[in-house]
């Protein structure tokens, strides 16, 4: 027993002294897996420029768009600092996973777009850095089919698609697309005081919305699937398509000179010409509340998001910054995409008020109306659309 | 029906009890201190390794439970209350975090605590048994076993506990515990805005199943309907494969058809591609804007695509279809063998009567392949109750509808389960779902089991 003892104290002090003498910091870092070279070039980076600490800092491959489910399946177990997609901030605060910005505050709010530190804030606290502006989307077109007049309508871009007998590409089964015409028709998607998800998409102008997506989803130039098809059909079979600036590398390959890309139309809703709006995202970088070292964690966070590293991720990946001399900057200013998303994004709006609870049914009145399945009339199917989305 | 509960099995369940008092009456003062000191009979009696074991056991226990199990069992009526807490702190620029309750580990701890106060009690009244044994050893003048006999008799007439200890052990650790702790969360509010260790989740009684039963519409609604769905296609997943596996073994299986082995080959070389590999790719075939629609677009048959995965009863029959083609070649293996098995003589008596192929079938080949395959039936049915893998890869539940609650027309109760937990973090809901789940597969397969031929008439099978 004593011998059990004893070894087991020697143990004990051998683990304290070790963590107690190497001040070695460990931190976990998520990111896309499009992002992981870049990641660990700009980790490099931080580290050479923090020389002080000795940084152990492992990677892991988990999207933006996957954040807060893997956060959230074990906090514990999470990335230290990750990427996220800003609609998933309150359902990040809900669960109290993300450290709010303490440090150095004041400069990350002046150095970047105030739509994006809105985007990154709740009740004018900053959670989060932001890292890029681009996570919208407008319309890629093909200028040899559509002409500058015609791609101002959604009706004129259909006309000359079928002419064409070409198509056009919208995911319109998704969530997130589909919110372009009801919120260009005037819905709001918002929260109310309990902080549940409030959502008026079946109101007069929702339905004349519902209506248009109909009319849209069975004209015969229309067409959906996921980035994978527009990718491999622009160009060919397809004239038009909404997208954003991810694909910008690929349509501009299929297009070549015809690449054009352009603000989203207007659509007929109810008799009248309505823009079309879109959801404007924003990538952000966050701090998990169950990080051993808040301090540095949040140093981290800042360095990857920082001026230089946001024009980095423009030159290597084409990603629109939120950084404000970086989109000042003249390459960025050249970008066909990236104008054309600007353009976008005054009908934007934030898509921080979305909840999780959001998109299944929304993505499934799309379904709906793509399968040309007219069994319940609209206005049904938006009530119990808004029924599942408010539950 | 078999009686469950043989008689006098509550009398005997009182016997446990009975004996202890019956020791305390009997024991003497040794015997009657191992009652709060264990093992202090047996050290007394000169087992003193046996005694101290006891003792070691006790003291553990008791350290165990007022070092680490007493601050979770105490919080196990509310699951904490104290959620994690931050302050601003000045010198650090930063709001610090002092982890609060967490509700997960509580309910965890508890459950494993009472498990082990169980184990303990168990261990106590071996303790007692075992004094109280030395005590009739020492009134009756006989030499009391040493510990290295003891330990003996574990290899000869113990053995079976030798044998059982480990495997029981991790059953415990592994299956029961989590079972139970999966269980209990279906009583709390465990979902997305209460999800530790940030937050807390407490009980909320029966909410979650009123819920699903009646009290939310649109949750009740989802579970009736996905329920009838999930019926619908083990049924159909079931005897399809069944019997268009049945019928292709008798196939290969007719006198006269030539390189038997060479087709068996063929369709069991379907499972040599891992089924999700399978599945996986034929979703990508069957795309709105897949490989087939493009081919049967090219070739003419069609104008417009075919919405294989994407309407809804295109879909459904879709799952069932492909269900089909990766699943025959299993019931095919099994029947084939059975089929060989089928005395030939029946055949040819039957023939020699004058019955068709369709009435040998009916009369000889299917009652004697229902005889000897329902538990296979019956295993295959609730697999494909809880057929995730061909559901989530082919449609992830979809075509989405409106009118559910986070679901599709294709999702399973348990795709919708997955849904829940890894999507939604809804753990509450979906573990409620899981016990229906569970609830049903089980009297089904009891019901069935019990009323089939293999069962009742066991012996007539030669």
């Amino acid at each position: 027993m004593k011998k059990l003892l004893s070894l087991m104290l020697v143990l004990g002090m051998l683990l304290s002294a070790g963590s107690a003498l190497a001040e070695t910091v460990a931190l976990k870092v998520w990111g896309s897996q499009d992002d992981q070279a870049m990641l660990q070039e700009m980790v490099e980076a931080f580290k050479a420029a923090n020389p002080d600490k000795e940084y152990d800092v492992s990677f892991g491959v988990v999207g933006e768009g996957d954040a807060k489910t893997k956060c959230l399946e074990d906090p514990e177990e999470a990335a230290d600092v990750f990427a996220f997609a800003n609609d998933q901030l309150y359902d990040l605060l809900n669960a109290d996973a993300l450290y709010e910005v303490t440090i150095n505050k004041d400069a990350i709010v002046e150095a970047n777009v105030p739509s994006a530190i809105e985007a990154a804030s709740s009740d004018g606290h900053l959670y989060a850095y932001p890292i890029t502006a681009d996570n919208g989307y407008f319309l890629y077109y093909d200028k040899s089919v559509i002409s500058e007049e015609q791609v101002k309508t959604l009706d004129g871009i259909l006309e000359a698609c079928s002419a064409a007998d070409k198509k056009m590409f919208m995911d319109v089964s998704n969530g997130w697309y589909i919110a372009s015409f009801f919120i260009g028709a005037g819905g709001e998607l918002g929260l109310d005081e309990n902080g549940k998800q409030t959502c008026d998409f079946n109101n007069e102008a929702g339905v004349a919305a519902g209506e248009a997506i109909k009319a849209f989803t069975a004209h015969d130039a229309f067409l959906t699937g996921d980035d994978s098809i527009l990718t491999g059909g622009i160009g060919t079979t397809i004239a038009a398509g909404v997208s954003g600036t991810w694909n910008a590398e690929a349509i501009k390959e299929k297009l070549g000179e015809n690449y054009a890309a352009t603000k989203l139309p207007t659509f007929t809703c109810a008799g009248e010409q309505v823009q079309m709006a879109s959801f404007a995202g924003f990538k952000l970088m966050g701090v998990n509340t169950m990080t051993e070292f808040p301090e540095e964690a949040m140093a981290l966070a800042d360095w990857l998001t920082n001026e230089e590293n946001q024009l980095k991720r423009f030159q290597m990946r084409s990603i629109g910054p939120s950084n404000v001399k970086v989109i000042e900057n003249e390459e960025v200013k050249a970008d066909i995409a990236l104008s054309a998303l600007a353009e976008q994004s005054k009908y934007a709006v934030s898509q921080k008020d979305v909840l999780g609870n959001y998109w299944s049914p929304a993505e499934a009145f799309g379904t709906t109306m793509e399968a040309k399945d007219y069994s319940k009339d609209v206005k049904t199917l938006l009530d119990e659309m808004v029924a599942a989305i408010t539950n | 029906m078999p009686k469950l509960i043989p008689a006098g099995r509550d009398r005997q369940s009182f016997a446990g009890i009975r004996e202890i008092i019956n020791i305390f009456k009997r024991g003497d003062f040794a015997t009657r201190s191992s009652f709060l000191i264990m093992g202090f009979g047996c050290i007394k009696r000169k087992q003193y390794i046996k005694g101290l074991l006891y003792l070691i056991i006790q003291v553990a226990f008791i350290a165990y439970m007022l070092g680490f199990a007493n601050q979770y069992l105490s919080k196990l009526s509310t699951l904490g209350t104290e959620a994690m807490r931050r302050e601003w702190s000045e010198a650090r620029q930063i709001f610090v975090r002092t982890p609060g309750d967490n509700s997960m580990l509580i309910l965890l701890f508890s459950v494993m605590s009472i498990l082990l106060i169980i184990a303990f009690i168990f261990i106590w009244r071996a303790n007692i048994r075992s004094c109280y044994k030395a005590q009739q050893y020492e009134k009756l003048g006989k030499p009391q076993p040493t510990f290295k006999a003891e330990i003996k008799t574990l290899l000869n007439e113990r053995f079976h506990i030798t044998m059982l200890t480990v495997p029981s052990l991790m059953i415990v650790a592994f299956t029961i515990l989590p079972i139970i702790f999966m269980i209990l969360i279906a009583f709390t509010n465990f979902d997305a805005n209460h999800q530790p260790p940030g937050k807390l989740f407490t009980w909320v009684g029966f909410k979650n199943f009123t819920d699903v039963f009646w009290s939310d519409p649109l949750i009740s609604n989802t579970f009736g309907k996905i329920l009838g769905w999930t019926l619908i296609w083990a049924v159909f997943a079931t005897f399809t494969n069944y019997f268009f596996g049945m019928i292709l073994a008798i196939m290969i299986n007719k006198k006269g058809v030539r390189l038997k082995k060479m087709w068996r080959t063929i369709f069991v070389i379907t499972i040599a591609v891992p089924q999700f590999v399978s599945l996986m790719l034929m979703s990508q075939i069957l795309h709105d804007q897949g490989p087939l629609n493009m081919l049967l677009q090219k070739w003419g048959f069609i104008e417009s695509n075919i919405p294989f995965l994407t309407d809804i009863t295109y879909a459904r029959i879709t799952v069932i279809i492909v269900n089909i083609w990766v699943g025959i070649p299993y019931t095919m293996l099994i029947t084939s063998g059975i089929l060989m098995n089928i005395p030939a003589d029946l055949y040819e008596s039957a023939s020699i009567d004058g019955a068709s192929p369709a009435r040998m079938f009916f009369s000889i080949t299917l009652p004697y392949m229902l005889f000897v395959t329902t538990p296979y039936l019956i295993t295959s049915f609730v697999g494909n109750i809880n057929n995730f893998n061909v559901i989530y890869l082919l449609t992830k539940g979809g075509p989405l509808v409106t009118d559910y609650y986070q679901a599709g027309k294709t999702d399973l109760l348990v795709t919708w389960l997955y849904k829940l937990t890894v999507d939604k973090q809804n753990y509450s809901l979906a573990s409620t779902i899981g016990i229906f789940v569970f609830v049903i597969c089980a009297s089904l397969s009891l019901v069935v089991y019990n009323m089939s031929g293999s069962v009742k008439r066991e012996e007539e099978f030669q």
